[in-house]
């Protein structure tokens, strides 16, 4: 069994962009078609046995979601990394979690996070980390945190100055600076 | 077996009795070993030699049942907020609550997260707070003494507060924990 | 009859302050060990005061609100049938009334109460202290039994007291010179009984918080406070008549149960804890073995 997955990306029949190389480090970029394919024989012949993650960035100017599956070989450590755009709305994923059973929470979480759609995980569709959300998902960006917290947990308490000199004084009056202090002393 | 029943408050308190049992109460604080954000970890440096909170009389308990004092200690999720709100009702009365760090009051660092509560008192009374981001174990055993003096004047009564106002704070409880599935009162 | 209640009256009282103090005591030991400071020495009667007052609303079923009662009823058992000091006649209680077995039943009569008072709150931590201290407690029992056979055989009595007037003639004539292996086996099973550290698998404060008294709050608890302070003193008393030649008077009594009282907390403030089975397993051979030799002795 070879370790490094070169072989299986010369040997496929799609294209494949190499992200980075590295001794024990291998990026790759490809359409979301080949996304199955690519993974199940990097685990089935290069050994990579780990499902350490699956994260998402939502780049929103390009109206794409980036998944992302890291593969690790508990053996040497190597990481075998693969990406793959999706389009934002009604985003909809394969699930690995028949495969590796760590993706079931993974993509329970990336669910509730990001609405996306994980077909046939049996899970998705339970409580993660937010009890009852019933707003849109949290960590997409066009959700906004701000207008969200003051609608729900109220505005928050601010100071009116930066200084507390005078924040102190004001509020309590007690504050008696000896020697004023100068403004380019700040 | 539940109790359907809400708290109330006792009336038939001698005033002699009282006075006693403050002095008892502020120099025998036990505390709930339940840490809901980042603060916990500034607690566990009051239990070693340098610090040391059990010459006050401080100790911790695993137990709610036997604990007068909850620390909120940082941030508070929503989701911690029900955990929080069953460990508060299972402590016996008199019970008091320290809130640590700048965000339990405006919401700190975390003011405009989507689930982080930003002015803990409108869920919970709160009889001290400790500012800084996170306190120093100095500050939280300044903090301690403060409370040390409410009790012992009489005036650290978050708990009647509480009592009196359940409907208040249960209607800010039920705004933003949207899973609401708890019992009228946690016995 | 009245002075008899008058006498047991006074016993029990001062027997829970000075297994107060004594707790006290041994909170400030702890922490001078540990480098710190410690708490006052009064914080146990702070602490009781403190709880007795707090307002107490959980009710887990009957043998919930009886444990604490076995708990003292226990130790107040144990602490009565023991003679306090020799040839004291003003302060007798019941102790020409019973035996040495009558003493070791009444010490498991109180850790049964407790056990399910426990198993009647329901919680699983208490429920798993329970089945620990259970399993362990038959085993201690064994050594402990072990010990009396020793005694027994060696002096041909049961009675407390005879066992106490044997001891009378200078310091040689202690049960501590005279089996000295019974009373190395006798001070093991001390340490579970006190659930000092390598044995503390029940209250096991990493493990499972606080073992049995979980969901004990307020009063209830108060109770059961006073009630192992009490327990404390009346095994105390008892291993001071059984091995160290009984006490002369009040000021022997209190020297030497206080002498006794800290060979288990220097003991168990540089001991980590034994798992279960190990401590089992230890407390079956070790005090057992050491007992049989003195038998031995005996027989020979």
């Amino acid at each position: 069994m070879e370790k490094q997955p070169q072989r299986i990306v010369s040997d496929s029949g799609f294209e494949i962009e190499v992200v980075r190389k590295d001794e024990g480090y291998f990026h790759v970029r490809v359409s979301r078609a080949n996304v199955i394919e690519l993974i199940l024989s990097a685990k089935q012949r290069c050994g990579k046995n780990i499902l350490q993650l699956i994260s998402v960035v939502d780049r929103i100017e390009d109206d794409i979601f980036q998944l992302t599956w890291i593969l690790e070989d508990t053996a040497d450590s190597s990481v075998f990394i693969v990406s793959a755009d999706y389009p934002r709305e009604n985003c909809s994923v394969p699930t690995f979690g028949d495969i590796w059973p760590t993706a079931v929470i993974f993509e329970r979480e990336l669910h509730e996070m990001y609405g996306i759609e994980f077909p046939g995980n049996p899970r998705q569709y339970e409580d993660f980390l937010l009890e009852g959300w019933k707003e849109l998902p949290p960590m997409r960006r066009d959700f906004d945190t701000l207008e969200y917290s003051i609608r729900t947990y109220g505005e928050r308490r601010k100071r009116i100055h930066t200084d507390p000199r005078k924040f102190i004084a004001e509020t309590t009056g007690e504050w008696d600076t000896p020697v004023p202090m100068k403004d380019e002393d700040r | 077996m539940y109790c359907n029943k809400l708290p109330e408050i006792p009336d038939d308190r001698k005033k002699i009795w009282e006075k006693v049992d403050n002095m008892a109460r502020a120099n025998s604080l036990w505390v709930t070993a339940f840490g809901t954000g980042c603060g916990a970890i500034e607690l566990r440096p009051l239990h070693t030699s340098r610090f040391d909170m059990e010459r006050f009389g401080i100790a911790m308990r695993p137990t709610p049942r036997q604990a007068d004092v909850l620390i909120i200690s940082g941030y508070l999720a929503v989701k911690t907020l029900k955990r929080v709100i069953r460990v508060y009702e299972q402590i016996q009365d008199p019970k008091y609550i320290i809130a640590l760090g700048s965000c339990t009051m405006n919401g700190g660092m975390y003011y405009d997260s989507y689930n982080t509560l930003n002015i803990l008192d409108r869920y919970i009374p709160v009889d001290v707070y400790v500012n800084g981001c996170m306190p120093r174990p100095e500050a939280i055993i300044d903090g301690f003494s403060l409370l040390m003096k409410k009790i012992k004047e009489g005036k650290a009564e978050g708990w009647k507060n509480y009592i009196e106002n359940l409907e208040y704070y249960r209607e800010n409880q039920k705004k933003v924990i949207s899973n609401w599935d708890l019992p009228d009162y946690n016995w | 009859m009245t002075h008899l209640l008058l006498s047991i009256t006074v016993t029990t009282i001062a027997a829970l302050a000075w297994g107060l103090l004594l707790g006290g005591i041994s909170r400030m030991v702890t922490a001078r060990i540990h480098g710190r400071i410690g708490p006052r020495l009064t914080q146990n009667y702070i602490d009781l005061w403190k709880l007795f007052r707090k307002k107490s609303s959980i009710h887990h079923g009957t043998m919930f609100w009886l444990a604490p009662m076995f708990r003292i009823a226990g130790g107040a058992g144990v602490l009565l049938l023991v003679p306090l000091i020799v040839g004291n006649t003003v302060i007798v209680n019941m102790s020409f009334s019973g035996d040495l077995l009558l003493v070791v039943y009444f010490m498991f009569f109180g850790c049964l109460g407790m056990a399910l008072g426990a198993g009647d709150s329901g919680h699983p931590y208490a429920v798993i202290a329970v089945s620990r201290g259970l399993a362990q407690m038959s085993s201690y029992e064994l050594s402990f039994s072990a010990v009396i056979l020793v005694l027994a055989a060696g002096l041909k009595t049961l009675s407390i007291e005879e066992i106490v007037m044997a001891q009378q003639d200078g310091i040689l004539s202690w049960n501590l010179f005279r089996y000295p292996f019974a009373t190395v086996a006798a001070l093991i099973t001390f340490l579970p009984m006190q659930m000092a550290y390598p044995f503390s698998i029940v209250l096991a404060p990493q493990e499972i918080p606080i073992g049995p008294p979980t969901e004990y709050s307020s009063r209830l608890l108060s109770f059961m406070f006073s009630g192992r302070a009490l327990f404390g003193v009346a095994k105390l008393v008892l291993f001071v008549n059984l091995f160290f030649g009984g006490a002369s008077g009040w000021v022997s009594l209190l020297i030497k149960t206080f002498l006794l009282y800290m060979f288990p907390i220097f003991v168990s403030s540089v001991f980590p804890r034994f798992r279960t089975e190990q401590s089992i397993r230890f407390l079956w051979f070790v005090p057992t073995s050491l007992a049989a030799i003195d038998l031995l002795r005996i027989m020979i």
